[in-house]
């Protein structure tokens, strides 16, 4: 029982990784790469939304292009990532691995979610 | 052997019914978890990862706090409250510590008495409350961890609820964690009292928890 529920050490490095790679593919235009580290549902809703590709919607949004992180937090199979730019990227675990559920956050008012540029 | 198993059937029978409720526990819980995942939209977890989350976790030590919490008042109270005609209680003229007479310690001890019984000085004081510092420990060392286990769930839902987590000591604040803790105690101590008052006028024919069928209701402490 000692060792259950100690989530919030485990693998920062993974999830800040995979927020630093999607903020590359939005500094470098690639939309089919910045579609891949997001969760499929969150890329569904996203197309469902804008009527078109993931990859296409994805870029029209304002989100923080390259930034590193600056803190993370990961608690079980959610995590998140403070970005050095001010915004926040969620992400969850799945089986392919961490992927992202909402970016370009900012917080609203305390206790209420952040408003998300993107998210499911 | 066989008398080995006679002799400890007690606790070996609710060892056994304890593992077996743990396990179909673990089973019952990661399928409730998969459940909510589902509805989320958010991924299924293995049986394996669920048996080491924070949400087994707390479903499980959430219960064993409140449990402990119950014997360590339970062993407490008992020593000065009394319940007339519960054989759950001493007789009322026998509220407190009791004498060194009563107690077999020290120079009243028999030669078979606990050796730490026997004894003088701080040995003896350590084993005459060694029931209620385990009890006591184990109930505050389990009800530590249900609150580092509930923060982890808690900041894992907060986080998916895209929210900023918590720390530790603002969790202890939380209604989240007073009602994990508040459920489970006011089932204990409703357990407890009702024990103590039902078995004032209700009998179980050949159990230690009752008094003897025949015995008056007014009868404090004789059990069966």
């Amino acid at each position: 029982m000692l060792l259950v529920g100690c989530g919030s050490t485990e693998r920062p490095d993974d999830v800040e990784a995979v927020a630093e790679r999607f903020g590359a593919a939005l500094e470098r235009e690639d939309g089919a790469a910045a579609c891949a580290e997001v969760r499929e549902t969150t890329a569904s809703q996203l197309e469902q939304e804008q009527r078109e590709p993931c990859e296409e919607a994805i870029l029209r949004l304002e989100l923080p292009a390259r930034s590193s992180a600056a803190r993370s937090s990961v608690y079980v199979t959610n995590a998140s990532v403070l970005l050095v730019e001010g915004s926040t990227t969620f992400l969850d675990e799945g089986s392919d691995g961490w992927k992202v559920t909402a970016a370009g956050c900012r917080p609203t008012a305390p206790e209420l979610p952040y408003d998300c540029e993107l998210e499911d | 052997m066989r008398r080995f198993l006679f002799n400890n059937s007690l606790s070996i029978f609710f060892l056994v019914l304890f593992l077996a409720a743990l396990v179909f526990q673990a089973i019952a819980g990661h399928a409730d978890f998969n459940e909510g995942q589902d509805r989320h939209g958010d991924p299924r977890i293995s049986l394996g990862r669920y048996i080491v989350s924070s949400e087994y976790g707390t479903a499980v030590l959430e219960n064993w706090q409140s449990e402990y919490l119950q014997f360590t008042l339970f062993i407490l109270l008992t020593v000065w409250f009394v319940q007339q005609g519960s054989p759950e209680s001493k007789e009322p003229h026998k509220a407190g510590r009791e004498s060194d007479e009563e107690q077999k310690v020290g120079e009243h001890a028999n030669k078979d008495s606990p050796r730490w019984a026997r004894v003088e000085g701080v040995r003896r004081k350590i084993y005459e409350n060694s029931l209620l510092i385990v009890m006591a420990g184990i109930w505050v060392a389990s009800w530590a961890a249900q609150s580092i286990t509930g923060v982890t769930e808690y900041n894992g839902e907060r986080l998916d609820h895209h929210q900023d987590p918590v720390s530790w000591a603002e969790y202890l604040t939380r209604p989240d964690f007073w009602e994990k803790t508040l459920q489970n105690w006011q089932s204990e101590f409703l357990a407890v009292g009702s024990m103590a008052i039902l078995a004032v006028y209700l009998r179980q024919r050949g159990s230690p928890e009752s008094k003897p069928v025949g015995a008056p209701h007014h009868a404090t402490g004789p059990e069966g």
